[in-house]
């Protein structure tokens, strides 16, 4: 099969999925114990607005309930659903006050950036500890490593960011939380936020010193924001580089609890993977060369092994979102874990729905992107 | 027709395989073990698995308090009492005890004594009542006005026949500027003495919460929820994702990509994400009604049927009548899996949306008749059994009965099945109750029920996804055609060859889940989507220590550690178990 046909093959796939994405979504908000339509009147919902044609009266209520089509079948609705959907209308939100396209617009790079940043941690960290494991195999270090492999994922996400604050982002005299500065005392991160305090000012509801037509994404955003912006900063932020270092080392903490807890299954499936690989003819081949033994496993056994963890990726990114939900809560970042959060305790369900499709969206779309890169890796599962 | 004593024989041969088998699985345990125990980590997994299992089970006999008991009750006496807050690990504040007596209310009342027990009030939850001790003062530790200045401690003294009441001197009464005092002692609590430690560590290691709660207390309790949690869940969703896997498995095909396509929907959204908003959708849900149930339990019941089916027809020496009955079935499958789809969607919407979507009006006769119709059918479908339908004439039928139930050879029933069969029962029984116009399932369908039922929504298709590719694989081995040929019935070849040899993944994700949700539930819990406030709930606990944790950092640590270890120990038993059933360690 060439390439292009197994990517169409691939969306076509995709098809099924997305419409059942949505069916779920619409079957769980229609469990919603909460009436939109009395929702949107409050306490006006007894008021009169108008009478039908027989004379009768119609209150605030039914006339909601006619506007928002509750009235018609489910079937129906679900298409009125599907096409609000299309034409981006998500509903508006109760507790920003805002459609929930732009809240989700505005929390999605959050959870991203932070999700991506994890894991690069992960990555590196879980590849190298799962080859170092597979060449040393039964010996000490092997044994250590993938009890911490376990350990790590044993691991409550939400306790493991409360530590990690606790021994990097508080003092250790008792009066407590550090300046948010690395280096400036004792060598501390910051405690949580997205960025420094003195560089938050309220915007739209979210305090973000960045203008609102970046990427959202602020290591990206620091190197843009231009020279004028930056004179009216205080002064320990007047470069982007600065700007850069400041982001950093506030993702440095949730990223790393994020970050070390996803890397104990990937040491796992490298270790797996390289230990498999190990046993095959080629890398026989390759020591009866006479190669030296780190040549053999670095060039010809790595590389065929990292091949399947190509594969994980995806349901990496989406582990990762999942768990930026708990990370983003403790660190208060404004992303979308926490904008779901937050949503939940004021019932504002169409926000839960927006998060619910919109980590959907990016994690169907960065498995696509995986699986075209395994065909592109690995001819042979174009062959299926 | 046989009676007792004809069947001995009988008897005596199913008592004798009984005990073969089981002597048989007893030297496959011995070996396992031997196996299991090669790995040092597992057998630290085992350990600690056990020992929280112990743990739960014991945590009434170890607990030094009950977690509910609060001294800081709104009523009485006890109003404006001091229990230690955020008291820390083996600190000495633990047993000590604030109180305040209002002078002015002794004259009036002519109170001699003030005595520092309140009734014991005893209650399941916080909204019977809290727990109360009796306290037996030990020291007085100081005695303040109500401006903060010290008072000597003499002028009260405890009464030397009862240690739990106070004698406050005339001094105290005469002086009439003074309206209130505050006292401090160190009260003898006996709770708070853990007997399996040696005298003079009579504190709480653990500290105190916010609420002056023994936390080493709450921490034990916890293990009974997050285990309860865990196993519920994990051993549901296992039921749940082997009938649909096998389905999936069995069928291949088109149904197999329709169920697969469904499973990718439900891995398309992350777990946690998903939870939540189920949870969320839920929270009008007060109790588990019969629609409610049905709408879940119809599409996992007719995957079982069709599959059941679908394995009958595969068999080539074939009941007819059966066929023609069950037959339809296989034939209709197109419209039977457009009906699964249909109710494992739209089932799931309250009994409102039910009658909304048939246009039935919404009664409670409407309700009951529907759930009294589907139960029949329900029953219907199940008796459609091969031999039913043999013999479903009425003539003769006392002797059939008397056939069919061979009272002869009791034992002969005492399968997996027939066990499997009465605990399904009991715990229906248990579980289910009536309010006024429902059949309830589920009574008191509260948080916790909540999110396991979320975690069962977002967790089967993984094993669902794990038992097709076992079905799969272990479909087209050479044992299964061999069995088929010698004409085994279905149920043989599924429940002896194919489930026998499909199972030991899904022991190993089995036990690896119950791990996964015990995390999963404490980070619902810990986002407040899990136990009530107040719950001992290890998530919980952990969330409600977080505006206190930089300066008590013992309130998160150990609930956090306790979550880490309980699911540190089932993924290491997990791994042991996989290393057990590796076909490579079978030597």
């Amino acid at each position: 099969m060439k390439l292009h046909m197994f990517v169409v093959r691939r969306l076509i796939l995709l098809v099924p999925v997305i419409v059942g994405v949505t069916i779920l979504t619409f079957t769980i908000s229609h469990l919603i114990p909460a009436d939109a339509a009395a929702a949107q009147c409050g306490d006006k919902c007894g008021i009169v607005v108008g009478y039908t044609d027989d004379g009768d009266p119609i209150t605030a209520y039914e006339a909601n309930r006619e506007r928002l089509g509750m009235n018609e079948p489910l079937i129906i609705q679900f298409g009125l659903y599907v096409t609000h959907l299309y034409e981006g209308d998500w509903g508006e939100s109760s507790t920003y006050h805002r459609p929930v396209a732009d809240v989700v617009k505005d929390a999605a790079p959050i959870t991203l950036e932070m999700a991506f940043l994890a894991l690069f941690i992960a990555y590196p960290l879980g590849i190298i500890l799962g080859i170092i494991s597979a060449v040393r195999q039964d010996r000490m270090f092997d044994h250590i490593s993938r009890f911490f492999a376990i350990a790590f994922v044993s691991l409550p996400i939400f306790w493991f960011a409360m530590v990690l604050q606790l021994v990097f982002a508080t003092g250790t005299e008792s009066s407590g939380i550090c300046d948010p500065l690395f280096g400036t005392s004792g060598g501390c991160f910051p405690i949580y936020g997205r960025h420094d305090p003195s560089l938050t000012y309220p915007v739209d509801g979210f305090a973000s010193f960045y203008p609102v037509g970046g990427t959202g994404f602020h290591l990206i955003d620091s190197w843009f924001v231009t020279d004028a912006e930056l004179t009216t900063l205080p002064a320990e932020f007047g470069s982007n580089w600065l700007l850069f270092k400041d982001t950093l080392l506030h993702l440095a903490l949730p990223c790393a609890a994020l970050g070390i807890a996803s890397s104990g299954s990937l040491l796992r499936y490298m270790r797996a993977s390289l230990l498999e690989v190990l046993h095959e003819d080629y890398v026989r081949t390759a020591r009866a060369k006479g190669l030296s033994e780190s040549k053999v496993v670095i060039v010809h056994a790595c590389r065929n092994a990292l091949v399947p963890i190509v594969t994980i990726l995806g349901f990496s990114i989406g582990g990762a979102i999942g768990g930026a939900v708990l990370t983003e809560t403790i660190f208060a970042f404004n992303g979308m874990g926490r904008v779901a959060v937050k949503s939940i305790q004021y019932l504002d369900f169409p926000v839960i729905m927006g998060v619910t499709l919109i980590t959907a969206a990016i994690f169907l779309l960065s498995n696509l992107i995986v699986d075209i890169l395994y065909a592109v890796i690995d001819p042979r599962v174009r062959l299926e | 027709m046989r009676g007792w004593d004809e069947g001995e024989e009988d008897r005596k041969e199913s008592l004798k395989r009984l005990t073969e088998a089981i002597s048989q699985s007893g030297s496959d345990i011995w070996r396992s073990w031997r196996i299991y125990r090669r790995s040092l980590l597992a057998v630290v997994g085992l350990m600690l698995v056990l020992s929280v299992v112990t743990v739960s089970i014991f945590a009434s006999d170890i607990a030094v308090e009950h977690p509910y008991r609060n001294l800081q009750d709104t009523q009485d006496l006890w109003t404006r009492d001091y229990e230690p807050r955020r008291a820390h690990p083996f600190s000495e504040e633990c047993d000590w005890h604030e109180q305040s007596i209002s002078l002015t209310q002794h004259r009036r009342d002519e109170i001699v004594t003030v005595v520092a027990v309140s009734d014991n009030k005893v209650g399941e939850s916080i909204a019977d009542g809290y727990y109360r001790d009796t306290l037996s003062v030990i020291e007085l530790l100081s005695l303040k006005d109500n401006k903060g200045y010290d008072l000597n401690t003499s002028l009260i003294s405890i009464d030397p026949n009862n240690s739990s009441i106070l004698v406050l001197s005339e001094e105290l009464y005469d002086n009439m500027s003074l309206t209130t005092i505050w006292l401090t002692y160190e009260f003898d609590n006996e709770a708070m003495h853990l007997w399996w430690m040696p005298d003079g560590y009579d504190v709480c290691i653990f500290g105190t919460n916010n609420d002056g709660q023994d936390m080493f207390s709450k921490v034990l309790y916890g293990s009974r929820v997050s285990l309860r949690i865990g196993i519920t869940v994990a051993l549901l969703t296992v039921t749940i994702g082997t009938i649909v896997g096998s389905v999936a498995g069995y069928f291949g095909g088109r149904v197999d990509e329709v169920i697969m396509r469904i499973c990718d929907v439900f891995f398309a959204i992350p777990g946690l994400i998903l939870a939540m908003a189920f949870v969320t959708a839920m929270s009008a849900i007060t109790s588990l009604t019969m629609p409610l149930w049905l709408g879940i339990l119809i599409p996992i019941l007719f995957l079982a049927v069709v599959s059941r089916t679908y394995l009958t027809s595969t068999i080539p020496q074939e009941n007819q009548l059966s066929n023609q009955v069950m037959g339809s079935l296989v034939r209709n499958r197109n419209i039977f899996l457009g009906l699964l789809v249909f109710f494992f969607f739209v089932g799931l919407i309250p009994g409102v949306s039910w009658s909304e979507l048939f246009g039935i009006s919404e009664s409670r006769e409407w309700r009951l008749s529907a759930a009294i119709g589907i139960i029949l059918l329900l029953g219907l479908i199940g008796l459609a059994d091969k031999r039913f339908i043999e013999k479903s004439s009425f003539d003769g039928a006392e002797e059939r009965v008397s056939k069919s139930l061979d009272w002869t050879n009791p034992w002969k029933y005492l399968t997996l099945r027939t066990v499997a069969v009465f605990v399904a029962a009991f715990v229906l029984f248990r579980w289910s109750g009536s309010t006024d116009d429902e059949i309830v399932v589920i009574e008191n369908f509260g948080r916790l029920w909540k999110i396991q039922a979320a975690l069962i929504f977002t967790g089967w298709p993984g094993y669902a996804r794990l038992i097709r590719g076992q079905v799969l694989y272990v479909k087209e081995m050479t044992f299964v055609e061999a069995a088929k040929s010698v004409g085994a019935p279905p149920g043989r070849i599924m429940f002896r060859h194919i489930l026998p040899n499909a199972w030991a993944p899904l022991l190993v994700a089995f036990t690896l889940d119950i791990g996964g949700t015990i995390l999963s539930a404490s980070g619902l819990s810990f986002i407040g989507l899990g136990a009530a406030p107040g719950t001992a709930e290890w998530g919980l606990l952990v969330s409600d220590s977080r505006q206190f944790f930089v300066f008590d950092p013992h309130l998160m640590l150990f609930p956090g550690l306790a979550i880490a270890v309980t699911t540190l120990g089932f993924n290491l038993l997990g791994d042991g178990i996989r290393d057990v059933l590796d076909p490579k360690n079978r030597r």
